[in-house]
């Protein structure tokens, strides 16, 4: 019962990723994409969690815990590209 | 096996499904809202709040102390790092003259004064619409 449930909610972050793709094609700037694509991360982060859960596979947290300040650092650099117009 | 350790799995659902909603409401205000800081503000408070009851109804169902050690890492990451993107994206957004809503009761400040300081005549700052912003 608790692994049908958990099967619904991936299906639910699935869909709600999609939506997310959505605002990220058709935004009028550059931050708006960002922001989508922040919510991406955060549904893809969620979805790994709960696929260690249902493969009692706990290794997949660390790919998590790794793939969350991935997603920090390249957002930044995305930001400092935009405010000063290079990274390095 | 006592009611409690019955109870757990419940308990879990409620917390993962709570932040399911979250969620979903957080991609709903990025869907329908006008405006690149109102988009933000629907993101920036659903996803941290969603996130957190998520990881609370995982580690309830994870019962090994290494795993729930690691969520609550991640937790505390997201949590601190989400306003900080948050507030960068805000301020890169604001510094950059980025269009509000229309009928608007807020001026960008920012924007303005570097435009009477620069004696260039005040036109209206709208942001080009492309790949570059």
């Amino acid at each position: 019962m608790v692994e049908i449930a958990l099967y619904a909610v991936v299906v639910g972050l699935i869909v709600i990723s999609l939506l997310s793709i959505a605002r990220a094609f058709s935004g009028p700037t550059v931050l708006d994409r960002l922001v989508a694509m922040n919510m991406i991360t955060t549904n893809v982060i969620l979805t790994v969690l709960i696929f260690a859960y249902l493969d009692n596979s706990y290794f997949y947290i660390d790919v998590a815990f790794v793939f969350v300040l991935g997603t920090f650092i390249g957002t930044l650099c995305i930001l400092k590209l935009l405010r000063e117009g290079f990274i390095l | 096996m006592t009611i409690v350790q019955q109870a757990i799995p419940y308990i879990a659902l409620f917390f993962i499904f709570g932040g399911f909603f979250f969620l979903l409401v957080g991609v709903v205000g990025l869907l329908r809202l006008p405006d690149v800081y109102t988009r933000m503000h629907a993101m920036g408070k659903c996803d941290t709040l969603g996130t957190g009851m998520m990881l609370i109804g995982l580690m309830l169902l994870f019962a090994n102390i290494t795993n729930i050690t690691k969520l609550l890492l991640i937790a505390a990451m997201i949590a601190t790092i989400n306003p900080v993107i948050t507030h960068l994206i805000a301020k890169t957004a604001y510094n950059r003259g980025t269009p509000m809503v229309e009928g608007s009761f807020l001026i960008n400040d920012y924007v303005a004064s570097r435009r009477h300081r620069r004696r260039q005549p005040l036109v209206t700052v709208r942001e080009k619409g492309g790949d570059n912003g």
